[in-house]
Formats: structure tokens, sequence, C-alpha cells
């Protein structure tokens, strides 16, 4: 699926229900990737998904859903418990359509949070290294000078010719040591139950 | 009182009069700014923390500390700021897990995280500390007839169980405190709309921003009143973008609530930095009496 074409708003009963390397639907059987729903069930943020009862609550006051057909946070969780990551997971996906406005999570009556499901999916497309270029820029800027923003050349005369004080100086070797991971499976692994929130 | 200054990254850097107008117009509130050296970006709520969770947690968490160390409570001036501190202070508070492994990563510079201090918004510090009253006093020129639509962004009020401001659906604050300098706060049709900033589209943000505008536009205000630098940048930037890509032109003014609030403790339009406006609020400045160079 690529952002431009809407996808199936129900899975019909001949066609695969999501894409082929996730689950695919046949008239008697579906079959659910479990294993590639371990791998964000084990996100934090991610394990909420299992609540989810497809009530469509989330859609209604979803913008991206009013002003980019064919997102769906509905959809995008389904897809998620059918285990089509795939599909979520390439470069081009249609979670990047999502705002983080916290609609969702202010309407879901299970508490999914499914913008945070979300932005456990976009961890992983970060871990795939796919991540789309506006935020790879950001995380870089971040990692090399702490600030989201670059520093302009001409900055701090216009600081100083406001009267604001100087940009205090932010301890770089403190932010990189911090950054790096303790193990690779650091902050995953359901057995640690990391992202349920007490 | 004090209260320690977390300034971020958007506003000291981009939109620096916004500092300005905050710098000036508290003071008179009775709040002394504490300022504090080695404070990093929040981090960034949408993509920093969308390619590294535990990162973003983790770099939250040593911006709390420093905090703590200075033993007063951080007040920000951007809901994205707001946003980050005060979601990761809640996981870091409730969840032991988290603390944990985060503690764990902020050994390696010598620090821990002891949940020891609350994050608040500018407006919510004013409304919990201060009182509306203090704001009402301050007032030394009221905005009479100016009408200001609001625009409360998404991060100040939701995820709402964690941020605690206000009712989403319903939310009062800046209502009051537009109220409080003497404006009048003016409800559009699209005031829960979401600027649509961090949506990654071509179209997307623009059409969400543009929706938005076509709303303030019909309301017949004099300017926008925001607390958010990333809406801001929408509603100037992108406005500016949407009439060179349509030939659009809506010239809605957006203007940050303590640029609003300095104007009416008496200060000039430069002194609150509304010169470096590219989108002027011509009409509001005829009202209260005063040009800008």
């Amino acid at each position: 699926m690529t952002a431009q074409e809407p996808r199936n708003r129900t899975p019909e009963p001949e066609k695969p229900a999501v894409g082929a390397a996730g689950a695919t639907k046949t008239a008697e059987v579906m079959h659910i990737d479990l294993d590639a729903r371990k791998r964000l069930l084990a996100v934090i943020g991610g394990n909420r998904v299992t609540y989810c009862y497809q009530c469509g609550a989330c859609v209604g006051d979803c913008p991206s859903a009013r002003f980019y057909e064919g997102f769906n946070p509905r959809e995008i969780m389904l897809t998620v418990l059918l285990g089509g990551l795939d599909e979520l997971l390439c470069p081009d996906s249609i979670i990047w359509k999502c705002s983080n406005c916290y609609n969702c999570y202010e309407r879901c009556p299970q508490d999914v949070r499914p913008v945070e499901v979300i932005i456990a999916l976009k961890n992983l497309i970060k871990e795939d290294g796919h991540q789309p270029q506006d935020v790879q820029s950001i995380y870089e800027t971040i990692l090399k000078t702490g600030r989201s923003a670059p520093v302009i050349a001409g900055l701090a005369r216009t600081r100083e010719r406001l009267g604001l004080p100087p940009l205090p100086p932010i301890d770089m070797a403190e932010i990189q040591a911090i950054l790096k991971p303790d193990t690779a499976e650091e902050g995953r692994g359901p057995e640690n139950e990391l992202g349920k929130r007490s | 009182m004090k209260a320690l200054f977390f300034p971020g990254c958007l506003i000291p850097i981009k939109y620096p009069q916004m500092e300005v107008a905050v710098r000036r117009t508290l003071p008179p509130l009775g709040i002394e700014i504490v300022d504090l050296e080695g404070f990093s970006c929040c981090p960034d709520p949408i993509f920093f923390q969308a390619a590294d969770k535990v990162g973003w947690l983790t770099m939250a968490a040593r911006n709390l500390c420093l905090a703590e160390e200075a033993g007063i409570d951080i007040f920000t001036i951007c809901s994205g700021c707001t946003g980050t501190l005060s979601e990761a202070n809640h996981i870091l508070k409730h969840e032991p897990p988290m603390r944990d492994m985060v503690n764990r990563r902020l050994k390696r510079i010598g620090k821990e995280y002891r949940g020891e201090i609350e994050v608040r918004h500018i407006v919510t510090l004013i409304r919990e500390k201060v009182g509306l009253e203090r704001v009402r006093e301050s007032v030394k020129r009221p905005l009479e007839g100016v009408r200001v639509a609001l625009h409360y962004g998404c991060h100040l009020l939701k995820p709402s169980d964690i941020m605690r401001v206000d009712d989403p659906d319903e939310p009062q604050i800046l209502h009051q405190l537009i109220e409080a300098i003497g404006a009048q706060p003016i409800v559009h049709d699209e005031r829960f709309l979401c600027c649509g900033k961090a949506c990654i589209d071509p179209d997307l943000p623009l059409e969400m921003t543009r929706t938005v505008l076509r709303s303030v536009k019909e309301a017949d205000v004099d300017c926008m009143g925001l607390i958010c630098p990333t809406c801001f940048s929408s509603f100037d930037t992108g406005q500016l973008l949407i009439a060179r890509k349509t030939g659009e032109k809506m010239d809605v003014p957006p203007v940050y609530y303590f640029q609003l609030l300095g104007l009416a403790q008496g200060l000039t339009p430069a002194e609150v930095g509304l010169n470096r406006h590219r989108i002027k609020p011509l009409s509001l400045f005829e009202k209260i009496g005063q040009g800008v160079t």
C-alpha cells in the first residue's frame, strides 16, 4: 500500500486482509502473524493495542482521518492486531500522517492510546532505518547540539539586541552518554512489562 | 515567588520575541524568573520521541534532575516542552520499572531522578500560583474592544489525565487570561483543530492550518491568541506558504499571549517584539493607539 491509495475499509473475504507478509485471510481461516505482533508489543506504548475492540471512537475526532483519505486509526490498530506490521513499517508508511494531537488518546474507552501505539511503530521504523528525513534531521540535530532547532548565525546578536541573555551551553558529553542504550534489549521485552502503566 | 525557567529550543532560537515578552511580563505578576545553565532540548515530543522513546524519556529525566538539584519547580513557555516534561515526569513518578531503567542510564553522569518537582506551563503557573487577579492588577492599558481568536493547540491540554490543565473539550484557562487583560476572547468553529505541524506530508499540514485560519477569518478578529510556538509557526509561516501556493491571502495575525499581556501592561509593540512579526496585528495596534516600526 502506498500513502496515496486508501486501503480497504473492511477486509473482503476473498482478499488478503492485510499485507502479504502479515496475516492473510481466506473465506475460512484467518492467519494472524503473532510473531510480527510480538515485536510491537515489546516496545514501550505498543502493548495496549491488545485492549482494542475496534469501536472506532478514535476515528471521529481524528484530524488526519478528516483531511487525509486512507488514514484511519482504527484500521491501523486492526492491522497491528492481525500482525500486518510490514505495511505499517514500510518507508512511506501511512502512520507518518498522524498529527500527534492525542484526540484518540482522549476518546478511547479502552485506554489503548492509539497515538502511543503509532509512536511505538515509528520507533520500529527508526530501528529498521526507514525513518523520514524530517525525523532523521531533528534526531541528528539533537544528538549533535542538544537542541532541536539549528542555531543560526547572527542569533547571538539578535538575542543581545533584544536584551536577552546568551544561550547557555549544553554538556554534550552528558547527553551522548545517556543516549547510548544499555543493551540492545533495554526498554523492550514483555517480561518486564515496560510500557504498562500503573 | 521563584520559578525555574525552561526556555526550550523553538522560542529562544526561532522566536526570541516570545522570550522577551515572557521575561518582561512575569515580574509585574510577582514571578521571579530563575535561569539555570544546562537544560537541553526537552526533547522534542514528536520526531525525537518517534525515533527513540527511551532516549526521549532519559533526556527529559536529565532536565528534571537539574530542576530537582535546584529545588525549584519548572515552568515552560512552549506546549511541546510542557508535553514532554509533564509526560516524562508522570511516567517516571508512577512507573518504577521505567524509573529504574532511566536511572541506570542517568547513573553514568552521576544523576538520579527522584520525582521531587512539578512541571507547569506558564499559564497554569499563573492560574495556580499567581491568580488572575494579579494579572488584572498588572494591566495599565486594557485591550478594550480587541477581539482575540483563541487557539489552545493540542499539547497544553492532552493527554488530559497527565496534563491536568483543563477540560480539553471545554477549556477556560485562555479565555480567562484574555478577559483579564480586557480583551474579548472569540470562540471560532475550528478552535480545536490541530495545526497539523507534526504530519509528514506536503499538503496535509497546510490543509489543517488553512481550515483553522479560514474559521478565524470568518470570526472577524484582530488577532489569534496562542501559547504554542509550533502552532505559531503553522499560522505564520504556514499562512504565508498557503498564500504563495494558492494565492489565498487571509491576513490573520497570530500573536503569542504574553505579547498581548505586555501590550496590556503598557509595553509598546516593539518592546514585546511584535515588530519582528511578518503578519502584524494592525487593527489591534489601531485600537490601542499604537503604531509599530
